[in-house]
């Protein structure tokens, strides 16, 4: 046994969050235990299992592209609007799942945090983490049907996994904020499916980015960061081309903000947890 | 030798004294309230409850501690404190090494997946590597003895085996530091026998063991020393088996305060008890007597009219129903032929065979033809016995306090069959 470390634990100040990183770091391993076990749990005891994966965007594709594509003759941004909105609502169901699956996985796992020691944001970026699993099949699917749909196979498609990730670290900023919150005022469970859903139609998911004038769209951009990402899976899965730099420049830096204050919030927060959850 | 724990004047305040279930409209009313305290120039109150008020205390490494106190004392709050899962509000505690805390044991493993999951990945939570739990995973399964049913969802097992998984993966975490709260509560005999020899092989092996239980035995037979928490404050510290001492006076002397609110004859139209009172040999007023001593129970009665040979009889009980003895004249003969203005009845207990703990008398005074009460059966008073010197066992102390009241002189032999 090698000789411990001494381990000082006080009420005072908080930790730096170069430190706070540094301990996430050594709970890696701990982030994807929960991932796995998210990812098993979600499709247990489903007869359908994975497929639901599969349908949702589907099903939310057909709704879109027949009323919105075909009858309210919203413009595909450049494309056939089924491959459009297929791109578009792929990234945002990832992004709505992961930000409601977090922001609750606090909760969810109340009963082990009032037990068990790790950095509080572990189980939300956990969660995070797990509902990749469905972004990954909801990729696969769109390199599968896309091309039927009007989408143009293209090397850029490999660019599709880094969007994500930066899909999943504006998810990450949004939802330990939110979970931090959930776990003082329940309010903001009930706040968030509604929240989530006027973000959806401030988002460039049923229309294209075009749509917003041009000398707009850089504001736009900064003040919904999704946009830019958004506009990058569309540009990038049903396109074909790479994404808008600047824009995707702004969204960058927007998530950064988003992300770096909120885990300074939730980690000023994150002590008294156990106390309350 | 090192400390691997030491708590230096921790003070532990929970915030929420409110509703379980806070919200923004009551946080915010509070907030109003102090702010309006404040305006009218009055300090606003602290909220919350003081779980831990300035507690200091060292476990040693390769020591085994005991937290010892009444609900609600802060023993729990203790154990939470160390493990990091809640964090002081003043002091500091210092830890030196991994932790592995049974607290609430269970709530970890999640109902859904199957024994060999939940032990891969609530290993892992624990901080346990893949390696490790890998090099230890038949000794879990083992231990947990949930061999034929470690591909079944956990939710399908009895609530002992649920138990036994959640014991078994952190007992096999190798911790420095290992921290159990009422773990031996649950599960059969067998299983708890092993729980305690892994917690003994773990101080063997010069690790530390905080123990927290109601199991008076348990904390006697393992710890070497401990703590008594009551009300959040430090009570006694020092060698396990004093502060149990303190512990059980206090059990007692509250026990005590509980039967004397209990106690007020109900007058009756015959007669009246005027004092209780219990004796030593020397005729000295006594309220605590050591095993095998000789107690005088002495009652003095008034009677209220002149009255022809009452039957009195008294019963010894440690507070369950029924008495451990009767001494009745109404068994024993001797009731005096006649009773008139103030009496003392003198009842001589020779030898009492009783072991350490609070008794309580009761008393009923029979008519003459010994039927018929002219005083109801009732509790009148209590004695104590507070010392048994003939025990010397690893559990003297919280065997003789919880288990058999009664003494009967005995001996031992074991001899090999042929």
């Amino acid at each position: 046994m090698p000789a411990p470390v001494e381990l000082v634990i006080e009420g005072g100040p908080r930790p730096h969050v170069a430190q706070s990183l540094r301990e996430l770091w050594a709970y890696r391993g701990t982030i994807l235990a929960f991932a796995e076990r998210d990812c098993r749990l979600k499709y247990k005891q489903a007869v359908l299992g994975v497929a639901w994966a599969v349908l949702q965007p589907l099903a939310f594709m057909a709704i879109f592209t027949i009323m919105l594509g075909k009858l309210a003759k919203i413009p595909g941004g450049g494309v056939f609007y089924a491959a459009f909105s297929l791109s578009a609502l792929i990234a945002w169901s990832y992004l709505q799942n992961a930000i409601s699956f977090g922001a609750n996985a606090l909760l969810a796992d109340g009963a082990l945090m009032r037990k068990v020691y790790f950095p509080r944001e572990v189980p939300v970026l956990g969660a995070i983490l797990s509902v990749g699993l469905d972004l990954a099949i909801g990729l696969v699917l769109f390199v599968a049907v896309g091309p039927f749909l009007g989408a143009r196979p293209s090397p850029a498609w490999l660019l599709a996994p880094l969007l994500g990730l930066l899909l999943a670290a504006l998810a990450a900023g949004v939802a330990l904020t939110l979970a931090a919150f959930n776990v003082y005022y329940r309010d903001f469970r009930y706040a968030l499916p509604f929240a989530l859903q006027l973000w959806l139609f401030a988002s460039p998911v049923a229309y294209p980015l075009e749509v917003v004038p041009e000398g707009w769209r850089g504001l736009y951009v900064a003040v919904n960061p999704a946009a830019g990402v958004l506009d990058g899976f569309r540009r990038v899965l049903a396109l074909g081309e790479l994404p808008d730099p600047a824009l995707l420049a702004v969204s960058l830096a927007g998530t950064l903000v988003v992300l770096l204050s909120s885990y300074r919030i939730f980690k000023r927060r994150e002590r008294h947890f156990a106390d309350v959850v | 030798m090192a400390h691997a724990v030491r708590f230096e004047g921790v003070t532990k305040r929970y915030l929420r004294g409110g509703p379980r279930y806070a919200s923004l409209r009551y946080d915010i009313a509070t907030m109003a309230k102090g702010l309006g305290a404040r305006l009218r120039g009055l300090e606003p109150e602290p909220r919350g409850t003081l779980a831990l008020d300035d507690v200091s205390f060292e476990v040693q490494e390769g020591e085994s501690f005991a937290i010892i106190g009444p609900n609600g004392a802060g023993k729990t709050t203790a154990l939470k404190l160390i493990s990091r899962i809640s964090y002081p509000t003043a002091g500091r505690i210092r830890v030196r090494g991994r932790v592995a805390a049974l607290i609430e044991i269970g709530s970890g493993v999640h109902p859904e997946l199957t024994a060999r999951e939940n032990i891969w990945l609530y290993g892992q939570i624990l901080g346990m590597s893949r390696a490790d739990i890998r090099r230890r995973f038949d000794e879990i399964v083992e231990f947990a003895e949930l061999g034929r049913v470690l591909d079944t969802p956990v939710k399908m097992y009895s609530s002992g085996m649920q138990l036994r998984l959640g014991f078994s993966i952190p007992a096999y975490l190798d911790p420095h530091i290992f921290v159990v709260d009422e773990a031996l509560a649950v599960g059969d005999a067998g299983f708890q026998a092993k729980c305690v020899e892994r917690m003994t092989k773990l101080v063997a092996d010069g690790r530390a063991l905080l123990f927290v239980s109601h199991n008076l035995s348990a904390v006697e037979a393992i710890c070497r020393r401990g703590i008594f928490l009551l009300g959040g404050r430090v009570r006694a510290t020092g060698a396990a088996r004093d502060v149990l001492r303190v512990y059980l006076d206090w059990v007692d002397a509250s026990h005590r305060d509980r039967l004397a609110n209990e106690i007020s004859p109900r007058p009756s139209q015959f007669l009246t008890l005027e004092a209780v009172t219990c004796h030593g040999l020397d005729g000295e007023e006594r309220y605590a007597f050591k095993t095998g001593d000789d107690v005088e129970v002495r009652l003095k009665f008034g009677a209220v009219a002149p009255l022809r040979r009452p039957h009195v009889s008294i019963g010894i009980t440690d507070g369950r129903p029924g008495n451990l003895a009767l001494c009745s004249m109404l068994v024993d003969g001797g009731a005096p032929e006649e009773v008139d203005g103030t009496v003392t009845v003198s009842c001589w207990l020779h030898g009492v065979p009783l072991l350490p703990r609070v008794y309580q008398l009761w008393c009923s005074v029979r008519s003459e033809q010994a039927y018929g009460d002219l005083f109801d059966w009732q509790p009148i008073g209590a004695f104590r016995i507070s010392d048994a010197p003939v025990l010397l066992g690893p559990a003297a102390h919280a065997h003789s306090a919880t288990d058999g009241p009664v003494y009967i002189a005995h001996d031992w032999e074991v001899r090999p069959c042929r």
